[in-house]
């Protein structure tokens, strides 16, 4: 790894551990996350169960540690999907131009008119719910950004020289976008969706915690939020405990997310993390 | 200017119908249908349903039964909701006020808190006060609206006893959580995009030349840099504009504010859809034209800009 | 040192903003003696019971709980009828009822009620409401000065319980409704109507021994359960209704802040097996899925003691009631032997029984906006997978659509069985074949009989007999399970008197209400 990525790794290590937990969360969780005592129900932390147990007497740290695998994997995947599939669209317009151009581009600012998540609380409500719908809602909402962004730098490449040196060498259409344009907007796409993480993440707890997301009894972070908000007073374990999973998560992804802009775009460096 | 201003009017037309198509369009994938979500109780018959779908115009081909809605939105007329009966425009125009009220509180929170913050954070970088201005900036942007929400009712309201919990419009103490749990997310953001600018500002010759000519820091904060920064802080808040609305949905729902985010809400878990289609439309508009009072300002305050540059409403 | 300014601004703002709360006075002051601060949970546009007018869907229900409005016959403590805006009946023959009226009962505007005025409260009830035609069956009713004659076109053997319904206040039809107000006989009158809000005075004019005491009473509509705790907490109310179960243990471990008064009421939780799925038709499958259901820490834990575990759909204070049936006991392994009896069995290894390579897998429908609903639903889903049972729940408040389309093997409901302290409505609505709420399609001819006889016969005694054995005939089917019936509580601080929960769930704001 060169010099210039250095800085990056001590946050890679952080992310690295969450995605790690996310990925093996059946094996790392103390007891079966989905397993109700009755008769244990409610418990404050102590030493079996370090974080307590919710009205259900289920273990709240294997809940936790189940939603984040719920949780990360819902967003990423939400992210992958618009990040490439709107960089796509924008390569598209970007490149080809035209009416295919105008038309998508006037689509995605009637798209980017709504606030986003407006539009997304009553798209996921209009679906009838459920985690997928709540991230289906987010996605259709949310890819406008990445086309923008895709296509603005698609067509400061085509204008570069060696482009017209590539097309005059014969170089097919989909060579051309996969050897020198998807190099070139590759970066800022990734800076994008960096910084982007956080947000989505919190946007889709916030969709559960509306009831509008993951449905009982799936171990999901803004939805253990929702149940447990009755009980904030007798329980509070069973709220504080997913609400500072939701923070540990969004804010080690927004240091990476900022540290990643600040590596790949050196002109920034002064909006450092602090 | 005025060419301009027409220019951009212009510009919302397409825009404006996009979004009232889209926003109709997305009912039609409503789970389930309206007329059996009007019948609800009790068992109303075929024929009765169907008679209704047609005094509806439920029965209509898609796209006249979109004129006749995009009619409605434009005179106000936007039916009646199906679960309490009421003209949907009544409803919507009566919890509005509420609404704005939180909005415009939470905005001058943020700027009463964030801008102060950014520029001390910009003057003394580096130094303590903007390593914790910067950790708390970061903090508050970390955390979710309702989590932030609920701690505060924990502190604030149980154990302090400080502050009413139900939310009542026109009762100011009620209004504080819930502006301050907006504030927190939006102060956040705004601070740290206040100090970038303002650091900018501060690198740039004019500041170092006045400097150099001996003028005092805070005279060159007001006079130059608060001034010059400006036209960015104004887009910065436009920027925002769209999360504080989105972000009202849920604190509403939290802090019992009776305003359109709860209704909106509500009327999702009820399957009101007549009130979730005025809610989105009508939030999208009022986003779009504040947006474009936004860009409006910045041309007058920075005539530099190029007019007729600049796209669409995000 | 303008910098300074900025933040003495700021630090300014901040402050007043967080401590500003210390100084202010609480607007709305519940502490004054006269008025009387209500908030609950049950008045709202989703329970359709919004205004006074009591001839529309389920706003009766307001008029009558609130005070405004008065039926003719009420319900004692055993759900038992009393004279109440009447003195007393007589039946005349299986068709004719005469209904005697008090001589001193007076609308809140002063004007007398008598036998005109009941009978065209009650010819407007027949004609607006959707519900009332259908139950009370009216083909024609005559006034005298103080009494009404009711002609009906069958036998209706619970009329007068029917007419003590919500539906069956008596209001002053030609005063009519302004404003969503109408004139009642009732100790309080609305001044003001709202989708949130019902603002109350003293009926100077009240007709009862016992006066009004309460100058102003505000009933106010707090939909979220949390709300409610806190603003009990904070003072802000003096009583509320409908409180979260999980909070309701920070008002009772303070008995010298909070007064409560609880009783059980006729709402079950219920569910019941869809017989067209056909691993159901099996009587052993919903045996062991009955006798899985954990009741006992359903009702203590999940429902912190606001329930009692029922046996079939009638609370024990009912005479029909739970202490004149029984039913399977909760025992996981006898479950387990059942299922095998009928040849489930886990030959597969992944935990769940199987036959003929198929895993036992049921679709449980139930609906979210009754918050013990999906408690029950989680807790049944665990405890089936302990005996091999796979629930799919969908907690969904569009159920209907799935009840319409038969997209479920158990349907999971909460109603209340017998609002007018009678069997039949229950076993019309729900059990009988081709019922409308007859989500299981339970066909049984036995019951059907059984209804037939019910039907016809008059006498609350003789009538309990009959509902008894059809509420164990459905037990011995297990065609439903029956979990809990839910233990109604008002909490309020302890100087209120005279308000108390009543099993009706009807009258809440009486005369006898006061502040000490």
């Amino acid at each position: 790894m060169s010099k210039r990525y250095r800085p990056l790794i001590p946050f890679l290590i952080l992310t690295g551990i969450l995605i790690f937990v996310a990925v093996f969360a059946p094996f790392l969780t103390p007891y079966d996350p989905y397993l109700q005592d009755l008769e244990g129900a409610l418990a404050a932390p102590n030493s079996t169960n370090l974080l307590g147990t919710d009205r259900y007497g289920r273990d709240v740290l294997s809940r936790v540690i189940m939603g984040s695998q719920t949780t990360l994997c819902a967003s990423l995947l939400l992210l992958l999907t618009i990040s490439v599939f709107g960089s796509l669209i924008g390569a598209i317009c970007g490149y080809k131009g035209g009416k295919i151009d105008i038309f998508l581009m006037r689509m995605s600012d009637i798209f980017l008119a709504f606030p986003q998540m407006i539009f997304a609380v009553a798209a996921a409500g209009v679906l009838g719910g459920g985690l997928f719908n709540a991230a289906a809602a987010l996605a259709v909402i949310g890819w406008p950004k990445y086309a923008r962004i895709s296509r603005g730098l698609v067509l400061t490449v085509r204008s570069m020289p060696y482009m017209d040196a590539a097309k005059m060498a014969g170089t097919g259409s989909i060579e051309m976008l996969y050897r020198h344009v998807l190099p070139n907007i590759a970066g800022p796409v990734l800076v994008t969706a960096a910084l982007d993480i956080g947000t989505i993440i919190m946007e889709l707890a916030g969709l559960s915690f509306l009831g509008l997301g993951a449905m009982p009894p799936t171990a999901e972070w803004g939805a253990m939020m929702n149940n447990g908000r009755s009980m904030i007073q007798t329980a509070p374990w069973v709220i504080l405990s997913p609400g500072a999973a939701i923070f540990i998560t969004v804010a080690v992804f927004n240091l990476l997310g900022d540290k990643i802009r600040d590596v790949m775009d050196p002109k920034n460096q002064r909006r450092e993390v602090f | 200017m005025g060419k301009y201003v027409l220019s951009r009017f212009i510009q919302l037309i397409p825009i404006l119908l996009g979004i009232t198509f889209l926003t109709f369009g997305m009912m039609q994938f409503a789970a389930d249908d309206a007329v059996d979500v009007i019948y609800e109780q009790g068992g109303a018959s075929e024929e009765v349903k169907a008679a209704k779908r047609a005094e509806l115009g439920l029965d209509q081909p898609f796209l006249i039964q979109y004129g006749r809605w995009l009619k409605g939105v434009a005179t106000g007329d936007m039916g009646r909701s199906f679960i309490s009966g009421k003209l949907v425009f009544e409803t919507f125009a009566d919890k509005l006020p509420a609404t704005v009220e939180l909005m415009a509180v939470s905005i001058i929170l943020t700027i009463f808190i964030a801008t102060p913050l950014g520029i001390i954070a910009a003057v003394k970088q580096n130094k303590f006060i903007d390593y914790v201005i910067r950790i708390l900036s970061f903090i508050g942007n970390s955390m979710p609206n309702f989590f932030v929400g609920l701690l505060l009712i924990y502190f604030l309201a149980l154990k302090l006893n400080l502050l009413p919990i139900m939310g009542k419009p026109g009762d100011w103490q009620s209004i504080i959580m819930p502006a301050l749990t907006l504030t927190t997310a939006m102060g956040a953001k705004y601070t740290r995009q206040i100090r970038a600018v303002v650091l900018e500002e501060l690198e740039k010759p004019y500041v170092t030349g006045a400097k150099s000519r001996g003028v005092s820091t805070g005279t060159i904060l007001i006079k130059s840099v608060l001034k010059s920064s400006l036209i960015m802080i104004i887009t910065l808040l436009a920027l925002s504009m769209g999360s504080l609305l989105g972000g009202t949905a849920i604190v509403e729902t939290i802090f019992m504010w009776d305003g359109v985010g709860k209704m909106a809400v509500d009327a999702i878990l009820m399957k009101d859809y007549p009130l979730i289609q005025a809610y989105v439309v009508w939030m999208a508009v009022i986003y779009v034209f504040m947006n474009l009072a936004a860009d409006l300002l910045y041309h007058y305050l920075d005539p530099r800009i190029r007019y007729g540059e600049g796209g669409g409403a995000g | 040192m303008r910098r300074k300014k900025f933040l003495a601004i700021a630090a300014a703002v901040l402050s007043m903003t967080i401590f500003g709360g210390c100084g202010g006075e609480k607007a709305q002051s519940p502490d004054d003696k006269k008025s009387f601060v209500y908030g609950t949970m049950a008045y709202g546009v989703a329970m359709e019971n919004v205004g006074t007018n009591p001839h529309e869907s389920y706003v009766g229900w307001s008029t009558l709980r609130y005070g405004i409005g008065e039926t003719l016959f009420k319900f004692n403590e055993k759900m038992e009828l009393e004279p109440w805006i009447a003195k007393d009946f007589e039946q005349i023959d299986d068709y004719t009822i005469k209904i005697n009226l008090k001589e001193n009962v007076v609308f809140s505007n002063g004007k007398q009620v008598d036998g005109a005025a009941v009978k065209a409260c009650l010819d407007d009830l027949i004609e607006k409401h959707d519900r009332a035609p259908k139950d009370l069956k009216i083909d024609s009713i005559t006034s005298d000065s103080l009494s009404v004659t009711i002609h009906s076109t069958e036998k209706v053997p619970a009329l007068l319980n029917y007419l003590s319904d919500p539906y069956g206040c008596i209001i002053d039809t030609e005063a009519g409704e302004h404003d969503s107000i109408v004139v009642g006989t009732g100790p309080y009158k609305a001044v003001k109507v709202t989708d949130t809000q019902i603002d109350l005075v003293k009926n100077e004019n009240y007709w009862g021994e016992v006066k009004p005491k309460m100058d102003k009473v505000t009933i106010r509509s707090i939909p979220d359960g949390d709300t409610l705790t806190m603003a009990m907490q904070n003072g802000e109310l003096d009583a509320v209704q409908g409180l979260p179960y999980s909070s309701l243990q920070l008002f009772t471990k303070e008995p010298d802040k909070y007064k409560i008064s609880r009783t059980d009421t006729s709402r079950i939780y219920q569910a019941a097996f869809n017989y067209k799925t056909p691993e159901l038709q099996d009587l052993n499958v919903r045996k062991a899925i009955s006798m899985s259901i954990d009741k006992k820490n359903f009702t203590e834990v999940l429902l912190n003691g606001n329930g009692t575990p029922a046996v079939g759909p009638f609370p024990a204070n009912l005479s029909f009631g739970d202490n004149a049936v029984r039913t399977v006991d909760y025992n996981l392994d006898e479950a387990k032997s059942l299922l095998e009896k009928s040849g489930w069995k886990d030959t597969d290894g992944d935990g769940y029984v199987d036959k003929n390579g198929k895993n036992l897998e049921l679709r449980y429908l139930t609906y979210t906006s009754r918050q013990e609903l999906p408690l029950l639903a989680e807790s049944a889903q665990a405890n089936l997978k302990k005996i091999g049972i796979k629930l799919n729940v969908n907690a969904t408040d569009n159920y209907k659509t799935f009840l319409k389309s038969g997209d479920y093997d158990i349907f999971s409901k909460a109603i209340v069985t017998a609002p007018t302290g009678d069997p039949e409505y229950y076993f019309t609505s729900h059990i009988v074949k081709g019922a409308v709420d007859n989500a299981g399609f339970y066909d049984s001819p036995e019951i059907t009989e059984l209804e037939n006889r019910l039907h016809n016969t008059y006498g609350t005694e003789k009538r309990s007999e009959i509902a008894v054995k059809m509420s164990q005939k459905i037990l011995d089917d297990c065609a439903l399970f029956y979990a809990s019936h839910l233990r109604m509580s008002f909490v309020m601080k302890p100087n209120v008197e005279g308000f108390t929960a009543h099993p009706s769930d009807y009258y809440e704001i009486r005369p006898e209400l006061e502040k000490k």
